[in-house]
């Protein structure tokens, strides 16, 4: 019996070593041939990717001394870069915007950035940075933005005879116009939103109506549920109510397209997809609180480029960041990304885009506002809560009254 | 002589080694690491601190998502096994009819297991729609309003059980092979004893794939209780927390609240329930499984402890 | 065996009303494929497309390095499968025909090895991986398949008991060793399981997408699956390429499983005498 565990072991010990003899080739070297390698992964899915490889490879041509090789992890990006995190094997450089759950594992930026001179941040916009940062540390350069903004649908307008929506529109303006296209035109609704929203972009309502999350100090309980922040969450189901809107899966973008809703805020991200659908459609700024006495503002979904703290090679890291940020990539990205760069906006004429120039107007108006993604401890719980309060008050099966709903999440938290 | 003997011995653990090298350099690395990450607090993007018990501690007192995700889980499994196992088994009774087509219907049984999770799920979204699904359209025409599937909270678990059903064509094929291959001389005597096909199935065909019930019942509760992709790619765990299962539950504490360590907790009680419930089912085998070579066995008069 | 005239309506009927269920979804599916993309995300959604645009496929193909692809998902199904019903048959041959101190709890720990949701060990699988320097390539898909898995092995092991002990009495009688009753008595007669567990695994495998996803790292070592899944965005899926890759990849099982229903129905009566 003994000898044959012993023999069993043996052998076992002798594949392993045989195995990761044979896997011992140069795959986890980050030097071959003399190049510095170094991994960047992406979340962009299939449509976008062919044109990031070229910009890659453009890299490369220009490089003598750096090869990046892109990873692209689509809809798993969380999934990948977390296990990479885990195992010490994540990307060295990579797309971030989760930076509250992520920081601990990025490099701070803040001594790259002094090393190239003021004029390189000054040139982005400011509003920005905080969307990069953590305790005042930059975790991430800016590679694009959104803000939201408001999408309407030109020919449905017109064919219920209803006034297009202006910069000043207010959400009265708004639940009157949805009302009428909804009870005008068949099969369609003035107005969608997403029905499992994100609490993160959410917060941006409150924002409007001079509320958050949380207040200063910290607390929900009479931040969240405040009179004005009930408000925010009631006007989205009495527009459902009134069967002036209706919730969507997604985003809303689809149901756009097929002129099952006249009306939705989103990013900048459809523009494209719309154009290339041909659709006449037009974009305004938010819609304002009638009583906040201020102009709505948006939150930023921006994205940034980060370092892994575990890189091996931090300085050609930094390279490739800057190219990836800087002008040239910008203006490739035209089109499918808002720049992040003054200089660009300027010498392109971003702002004679009438499609652009609403998400900067709202990039002008929402400068100064931090999510409570950045500055609560425990976000995965509250957002969590949050993600069901929003489905409680708008699921049309259930309808809740917000204020029971943000009294008890305030309640917990 | 001895040595012969010492080779004899030695020849069941030849045959099983190559499972026991895979097993060690494989899997027991990855599992006692799993366990241990499960007495830490580790939020991947730093280090590691050790809890001991608290994750445990915390999972059963503290947290009543817990809870929620495992009652529901539970009560997916009790009607996705046997609602499946049946399904399938009738189905590999049909198709095991000797009619003429029964190929094409066999066949296209089988092919929505073919289908990638990521499609199937995508037009199972399309059919469940509350108002433009082809279900509910179909269930119009016979006068009945169907409910919004996947938006109502009461009917999103009904929606997942459906969807589900479709992959049955992989159990359904298990049955039909081992069915297939029951000879049939066995049914021919039969017949000359004057049984009736009801007397057949329950006295020749049930009792001979007993070994592939046990199988397939395993197999099936362990599925039911890890089920992932599909509530993931469905319905995401909603509408309201109807659909969150106890695997999107772990999932979500690795992937998104980053708490690897209580994810690995989560996941060893469910591993710990899943073991127990199989041992269980195991040791009852005995009394309903019927393997042929250990019947035979006895007839040869060789002594055998009943297990 | 005969069957009367009515038995045979009824199972017609059963048979058809299943038959619907389980092919509406795929019918649907793809028709879309050919649909153009306002087509497709139109509501209500027709079913019939005003054109067979032939062509999504082609531009699906080549949205993707998917020829590589191919090749990739090739190598592993071919490679896993080859791989699993060799070893799985020799350990299940182990399990089900002897004696031997440890097997029952050795068995359970087989069993209990298809109990561990994969998610959380996924990490220190990788690290393993990664200690072996298999990280980004196809290793760690395709060699622990040479080693058994559990599915397959318990599978197996069930159709082995089934059958009785005379076949090894007699062989032995002969002289032979355990291998060779393996090899020569049993694999045959095991034939119609072993290709099962063939096709079983073909068709997990060529599926497969969250091994791919988490053990490779670039597009030249994707599979099929993962390339399909790579169809899906954070803002949005572009359906008409996943559809049209998905009917792609559904036909080369279909045609497995076709050719490989006459051998898996074959039957024992023949190896019985």
């Amino acid at each position: 019996m003994k000898r044959k565990i012993g023999l069993l072991l043996a052998l076992t010990l002798i594949m392993a070593a045989l195995l990761s003899a044979c896997g011992g080739s140069d795959s986890g070297d980050s030097e071959s041939g003399g190049k510095t390698k170094i991994r960047f992964a992406s979340w962009d899915n299939a449509e976008d990717l062919d044109s990031q490889q070229a910009l890659v490879d453009k890299f490369n041509a220009g490089q003598e001394e750096i090869e990046v090789t892109l990873e692209a992890y689509g809809d798993d990006y969380d999934t990948k870069i977390s296990a990479g995190m885990g195992s010490g094997d994540a990307p060295d450089v990579m797309y971030m915007w989760n930076y509250p759950a992520y920081y601990e594992a990025l490099e701070p930026l803040d001594s790259y950035i002094d090393g190239e001179g003021a004029e390189y941040k000054d040139n982005f916009y400011e509003a920005l940075w905080a969307y990069n940062e953590i305790n005042d540390t930059i975790y991430g350069i800016p590679v694009g933005f959104t803000t939201h903004a408001l999408f309407y649908n030109k020919d449905i307008f017109a064919e219920a005879g209803v006034a297009e929506p202006t910069d000043d529109w207010t959400w009265d303006d708004l639940e009157a116009a949805a009302k009428t296209i909804s009870d005008k035109i068949d099969g369609a609704a003035g107005f969608s939103y997403q029905l499992q929203a994100d609490p993160y972009d959410f917060e941006m309502y409150l924002w409007s109506n001079n509320t958050s999350y949380i207040d200063d100090a910290g607390n929900v309980e009479g931040s969240l549920n405040s009179a004005e922040a009930v408000e925010a969450f009631s006007v989205f189901q009495n527009l459902q109510k009134e069967g002036a809107a209706i919730t969507t899966e997604k985003g809303g973008t689809d149901e756009f397209r097929s002129g099952k809703s006249a009306m939705y805020i989103y990013g900048a991200w459809s523009v494209s997809t719309l154009d290339g659908d041909g659709m006449n459609y037009g974009i305004v700024d938010l819609p304002d609180f009638a009583d906040s006495g201020k102009e709505a503002v948006s939150i930023l979904s921006s994205s940034g480029i980060a370092m892994s703290r575990d890189s091996k090679n931090k300085e050609a890291a930094w390279e490739f960041i800057k190219y990836w940020t800087g002008e040239e990539m910008n203006k490739e990205r035209i089109g499918y990304e808002l720049s992040a760069l003054k200089s660009v906006v300027e010498s392109e004429g971003v702002m004679d885009d009438e499609k652009s120039v609403p998400f900067y107007s709202m990039l002008e108006k929402s400068a100064g506002y931090t999510p409570a993604s950045f500055l609560v401890e425990d976000w995965g719980g509250l957002s969590e809560d949050l993600e069901l309060a929003l489905e409680r008050i708008n699921n049309p099966t259930t309808l809740e009254d917000p204020k029971t709903v943000l009294d008890e999440v305030a309640g917990v938290h | 002589m001895k040595r012969r003997k010492e080779l004899k011995k030695a020849t069941p653990y030849i045959f099983i080694s190559p499972w026991i090298i895979g097993f060690i350099v494989f899997t027991a690395g990855p599992l006692i690491l799993s366990l241990i990450m499960s007495f830490y607090d580790w939020p991947v993007t730093s280090e590691a601190a050790f809890t001991g018990l608290g994750n445990y501690i915390k999972m059963f007192t503290e947290d009543a998502q817990f809870w929620k995700s495992l009652k529901l889980t539970l009560k997916y499994a009790a009607i996705f096994v046997p609602l499946n196992m049946g399904i399938a088994l009738f189905l590999a009774m049909l198709i095991t009819q000797p009619i003429r087509g029964v190929k094409i219907y066999r066949t296209i049984f089988y092919i929505p297991a073919v289908i990638s999770s990521v499609a199937t799920a995508i037009i199972w979204g399309w059919i469940l729609n509350g108002d433009y699904g082809v279900l509910n359209y179909l269930l119009s025409l016979i006068g009945i309003e169907g409910p919004n599937w996947l938006v109502d909270p009461a009917w999103a678990l009904m929606a997942i059980v459906l969807t589900s059903a479709f992959g049955v064509g992989t159990m359904m094929l298990i049955f039909y092979t081992d069915i297939k291959n029951i000879p049939i001389d066995l049914y021919e005597a039969a017949s000359l004893d004057g049984a009736n096909p009801v007397r057949k199935f329950f006295g020749i065909t049930l009792p001979i794939i007993t070994p592939t019930v046990l199988f397939n019942l395993i197999t099936s509760i362990i599925s039911a209780f890890q089920q992932l992709t599909l509530v993931m790619l469905l319905t995401s765990g909603g509408p309201l927390k109807s659909t969150y299962f106890y695997g999107m539950y772990t999932y979500d504490n690795a992937f998104r609240h980053h708490k690897l360590g209580y994810a690995s907790a989560n996941a060893w009680v469910m591993f710990v329930i899943i073991l127990v419930l199989t041992a269980f089912i195991f040791r009852s085998s005995s009394a309903w499984v019927f393997y042929e070579a250990e019947v035979k066995g006895q007839k040869s008069g060789r002594r055998r402890k009943n297990k | 065996m005969k069957i009367s005239r009515k038995s045979k309506v009824i199972i017609y009927v059963l048979l058809t009303i299943v038959a619907v269920y389980f092919l509406a979804p795929f019918v649907y599916m793809f028709f879309t494929a050919f649909k153009t993309e306002a087509e497709a995300i139109a509501y209500p959604p027709g079913l019939l497309p005003k054109n067979l645009s032939w062509q999504n496929f082609v531009d699906a193909w080549n949205a993707q390095p998917f020829t590589t692809y191919l090749k990739n998902s090739l190598l592993v199904t071919v490679g896993t499968t080859v791989g699993q019903v060799l070893s799985c048959s020799l350990v299940a041959y182990g399990f089900a025909r002897f004696q031997f101190r440890g097997k029952n709890i050795l068995f359970m720990i087989l069993l209990a090895t298809m109990m561990i949701p994969w998610d959380v060990t996924m990490i220190p699988q990788y690290m393993v991986f990664k200690s072996f320097n298999w990280i980004n390539t196809l290793k760690p898909l395709i060699i622990p398949a040479w080693f058994g898995s559990a599915y397959y092995i318990f599978l197996m092991r069930q159709f082995l008991m089934g059958i009785p002990k005379d076949y090894e009495e007699a062989a032995r009688i002969d002289g032979a060793n355990a291998f060779q009753i393996y090899w020569k008595i049993f694999m045959p007669i095991m034939r119609p399981q072993l290709i099962l567990i063939a096709v079983l695994n073909v068709i997990t495998v060529w599926n497969d997408y969250l091994g791919p996803l988490i053990f490779l790292q670039d597009r030249s070592k994707y599979t099929l699956a993962l390339g399909l899944a790579s169809f899906k965005g954070v803002h949005s899926t572009q359906i008409i390429p996943l559809l049209c890759i998905t009917v792609i990849m559904i036909i080369p099982p279909v045609i497995i499983f076709i050719v490989a229903q006459k051998y898996i129905v074959e039957g024992t009566s023949g190896s019985i005498k």
